[in-house]
């Protein structure tokens, strides 16, 4: 069977050590390094979690999906609501973020699947906008003040935890639910009968139907499942971050990091998030911490995602794996050199 | 009791914003015509026209309207060279060319509002213009205030003159022949390269320099752009994509609704009106309301 | 009585102004192979796409093994023991062979394993079996061909419609597909066949339709039908010669 070729294969030596190597460095990062690279650790892991989360609808099953911060908020807000307006535990805000973001997001999946291309993005991204501008007048979000959480004591659903609720206590939170997002798209897009039914209405809709794939049913599955990945990440950002705002969790600027950073890495691809992820978050933060620019990484972002369009669709990953290379490059260059033939 | 005054100074204001709004709808309906790309860049170049606004206003003695040249001639040189690049993305061997044409303006887009933040920072900047202000009170009817007025004459002037090249000339007619069949355009020995090239560009300046016009009305902010892809997207989506007497009546609609919606229900609220309604159109009526768009994927 | 396991009853479809179906009543006798010929735009692809619930017929039914099957969808026809190519090849690019295999969705209650076992015995049919984990997008026509039949068996159908399954491949191969056509009929599977190549058609096929501007002009063996004056027509009198057939 060929699968996604991981890229630890490649380096030199038994992969078995390489990936032992890893599991440690994930394990003991807190460890090591202290609160600040903990942080920079979780937010890292919460990236890439969304990043996948976005690439199993618009990687796998095709739909570019420019409205999927959306159920970041919504994940976001649901946990924020059931802690801050009712008290509940962390918990059951989880829980509700699961509810809540399957609900919307099947109600969302079934009108308006049936729109393809272009016309997906647009009707998604005028959803989220949608849904950022209610949060931003309802009274229940905290509207344009924003919702301030409860700091959790040090326990958990009531059970007394062994170390504080801090930055450690959330990378682990996030690694376990970046490690599940990754173990989840692995089984259910490279290794089980679903994914290949995904892949096949992504390439070819008709054929796919006429092949006994209920096309319609699987779409609303994948989309589903994709929005509740990104709310599940949104629930934990807020109970993390303490304060949630509509303008922050809601933000475009969400959907468009995950796009970015699948699209970057390799889109429909396993491990193309986990790359593309890593480089988005990185130059973010390494520009703001050495540039002291906070912004400097959107137009580096910008020029990275109409570079990656151009010569190397198939994203850093597919450069690793050999699938672009000088020829093609060059290839693209000679062909773009013709279409400035203006004159 | 509606206050007849005010509702005429309404529909006013409303008017004259449609006037510019239809400027920014047509071209944009245009570069899908010709390029089949949704061009999420819009916004931003409505942007990037009010900062070119802000910054060269006070070289020409603080008046906003002298930068229009200039904003004309730089964006249609940028637009004819950023063409060649979308149209590489939207053709050739690869896979979902139309979606990696979107994904590229989108990356376009993310490139001009990150610049102009990191340059100018978040706050507004002016366009001046001294010219420009005040109004002309007709008795019974109401004010036009001059800096919208010149703006909807310049929006109106503008289309006419983009829709004389466009079915009065020979190049308008090979863009045309582009945007019914590209194929059948190249085989009939149209320099396609070219005349998408003009096409583009011309739709670019239109909208740099709608942009300078709108930095004079409000204001230039590095995030205003969403807000202006977001009205591009409204009216193509209400007329049916690539239907260009459509945009027109869209563009008088999205400037009456945004001056209704923001003094009879709340300024905050016009985007979440118009966000529901591109949705609910899109999935009720993916043609257009007068059902006369084309289907694209 | 004879054992219809496919039955149009005045099946008619229409684009605006063009009726690209017009009242087709069609039969076909569990076990046979039937051609279906005709000029082009005469409503050959256009009777597939609404036979298998691609098109939803305007008016008229569609029975499939003794059930009415008008206006099902497509993957439930499917599920349901109709199979269909289609007239552009088009295999899952991305994915390798076995996984084009795998992809196709049945309602039995074979498990997994199973499912696995049978993909690899209908690769080993088709003697595709050494290209199994190669990807799609890397194969010739030919073997693209094998591939798209090789899927529609996993479905088990019980008919199997073809749209040209000869269409650009070399002579070699052709011959190789039409072998596997009579072994899978001698299995019991009944198969309709687009085909323009009238010595294909002529040593495949058991009987002939013959297609003519949306209509169903005259069915019967291959022989018979070139002696029909109707479908001398049709051909030689050039009604139709153009290419307006809609495509999917």
């Amino acid at each position: 069977m060929s699968g996604p070729v991981p890229s630890l294969d490649r380096l030199p030596g038994d992969p078995r050590y390489w990936y032992a190597g890893l599991a440690v460095l994930l394990v003991a990062w807190p460890l090591l390094f202290g609160a600040f690279w903990a942080r920079i650790g979780l937010g890292a892991l919460m990236w890439i979690g969304l990043a996948q989360s976005w690439n199993m609808i618009g990687g796998y099953a095709g739909y570019l999906d420019f409205g999927h911060g959306a159920y970041f908020g919504i994940g976001a807000f649901a946990a924020g609501i059931a802690m801050a307006q009712f008290g509940y535990p962390f918990l059951v805000g989880f829980g509700l973020a699961i509810v809540v973001s399957s609900i919307v997001s099947y109600l969302v999946a079934v009108p308006t699947l049936r729109l393809t291309g272009a016309y997906f993005a647009i009707a998604t991204w005028a959803f989220a906008e949608s849904i950022k501008q209610t949060a931003l007048v309802t009274g229940i979000t905290g509207g344009t003040f924003g919702l301030s959480l409860p700091r959790s004591p040090d326990t958990f659903v009531g059970v007394p935890v062994p170390f504080a609720i801090s930055e450690t206590f959330f990378y682990y939170a996030m690694l376990v639910l970046c490690l599940a997002t990754m173990a989840l798209t692995y089984y259910l897009f490279e290794r089980h009968e679903f994914g290949y039914r995904v892949k096949a209405l992504r390439d070819d809709q008709d054929a796919a139907e006429s092949l006994g794939i209920d096309t319609t049913r699987v779409k609303r599955q994948v989309y589903v499942l994709s929005c509740v990945v990104a709310a599940v990440f949104g629930s934990v950002h807020a109970w993390y971050i303490v304060y949630i705002h509509p303008n922050d969790v809601l933000a475009p600027i969400i959907t468009d990091r995950m796009v970015i950073m699948a699209l970057l890495g390799g889109l429909g691809t396993l491990t193309g998030p986990v790359a593309g992820g890593l480089l988005v978050f990185l130059l973010e933060r390494l520009s703001s911490v050495f540039l002291g620019s906070t912004t400097f990484y959107l137009p580096l972002i910008g020029v990275l995602i109409m570079v990656t369009v151009l010569f190397a669709p198939s994203g850093i990953i597919g450069i690793l794996r050999g699938e672009v290379d000088r020829d093609d490059v060059r290839k693209n260059v000679k062909e773009l050199g013709e279409k400035f033939d203006l004159l | 009791m509606v206050d007849i005054g005010l509702f005429t100074q309404i529909v006013i204001n409303g008017l004259l914003l449609g006037g510019i709004y239809i400027t920014i709808g047509v071209g944009f309906s245009l570069a899908f015509g010709v390029l089949e790309v949704v061009d999420f860049a819009v916004g931003e170049y409505v942007m990037v026209g009010a900062f070119m606004g802000a910054v060269l206003a006070p070289v020409f003695g603080a008046e906003g309207i002298f930068v229009i040249p200039i904003v004309l001639v730089v964006f249609f040189l940028a637009g004819s060279l950023i063409q060649p690049l979308i149209h590489h993305v939207t053709t050739g061997d690869r896979p979902h060319p139309l979606l990696m044409g979107l994904v590229f303006t989108f990356g376009l887009a993310t490139f001009l509002r990150g610049s102009v933040l990191t340059i100018f920072g978040p706050n507004n900047q002016d366009v001046p213009s001294s010219l420009l202000t005040g109004g002309v009170t007709v008795p019974g009817v109401g004010t036009f205030p001059v800096v919208r007025t010149v703006t909807a004459v310049f929006g109106v002037t503008g289309l006419l003159v983009f829709m004389y090249y466009l079915y009065r000339t020979r190049g308008g007619m090979a863009i045309r022949a582009i945007a019914e069949d590209r194929t059948n355009a190249r085989l009939m020995g149209i320099n396609i390269n070219r005349y998408q090239s003009i096409a583009y560009g011309a739709y670019a300046a239109l909208t740099g320099s709608a942009g300078v016009f709108i930095g004079m009305i409000f204001t230039a902010n590095p995030g205003m752009g969403l807000q202006y892809t977001a009205f591009a997207f409204f009216m193509v989506v209400l007329a049916g994509m690539g239907y260009l007497p459509g945009v027109i009546l869209a563009g008088i609609v999205l400037g009456l609704t945004q001056s209704f919606t923001a003094v009879y229900i709340s300024g905050n609220l016009v985007l979440l009106v118009l966000f529901a309604i591109i949705y609910v159109v899109l999935l009720v009526s993916p043609a257009g309301i007068l059902g006369k768009g084309e289907w694209a994927t | 009585m004879t054992d219809d396991i496919l039955r149009t009853t005045d099946l008619t479809k229409r684009f605006g102004a063009l009726t690209a179906n017009d009242g087709i009543s069609l039969s076909v006798e569990r076990g046979e192979i039937r051609g279906i010929i005709g000029p082009n735009g005469s409503g050959k692809t256009t009777f597939f796409n609404t036979v298998t619930g691609f098109y939803q017929p305007d008016s008229g039914s569609v029975h499939f093994d003794g059930e009415e099957v008008t206006g099902w969808e497509p993957h439930r026809l499917a599920r349901r023991g109709l199979g269909r190519t289609f007239q552009i090849v088009s295999p899952f690019k991305n994915m390798t062979v076995r996984q084009n295999m795998l992809a196709v969705q049945t309602d039995d209650d074979r498990s997994r394993e199973e499912k696995r076992d049978r993909a690899g015995e209908i690769m080993e049919f088709l003697e595709i079996d050494h290209i199994a984990d190669n990807e799609a997008r890397g194969m010739s026509g030919g073997q693209q061909k094998l591939l798209e039949l090789g899927r529609v068996l996993m479905l088990d159908p019980e008919v199997v419609m073809l749209d040209e399954p000869a269409a650009g491949v070399n002579p070699a191969l052709e011959s190789r597909i039409m072998d596997h056509i009579h072994e899978l009929n001698d299995e019991g599977r009944t198969f309709v066949v687009i085909e323009h190549d009238m010595h294909v058609m002529k040593t495949l096929a058991d009987s002939v339709s013959v297609f003519d501007s949306g209509s169903h002009i005259a069915q019967g063996d291959f022989e018979e039908v070139s002696q029909d004056d109707a479908v001398r027509e049709a051909y030689l009198g050039g009604t139709t010669a153009e290419d307006d057939e809609v495509p999917i």
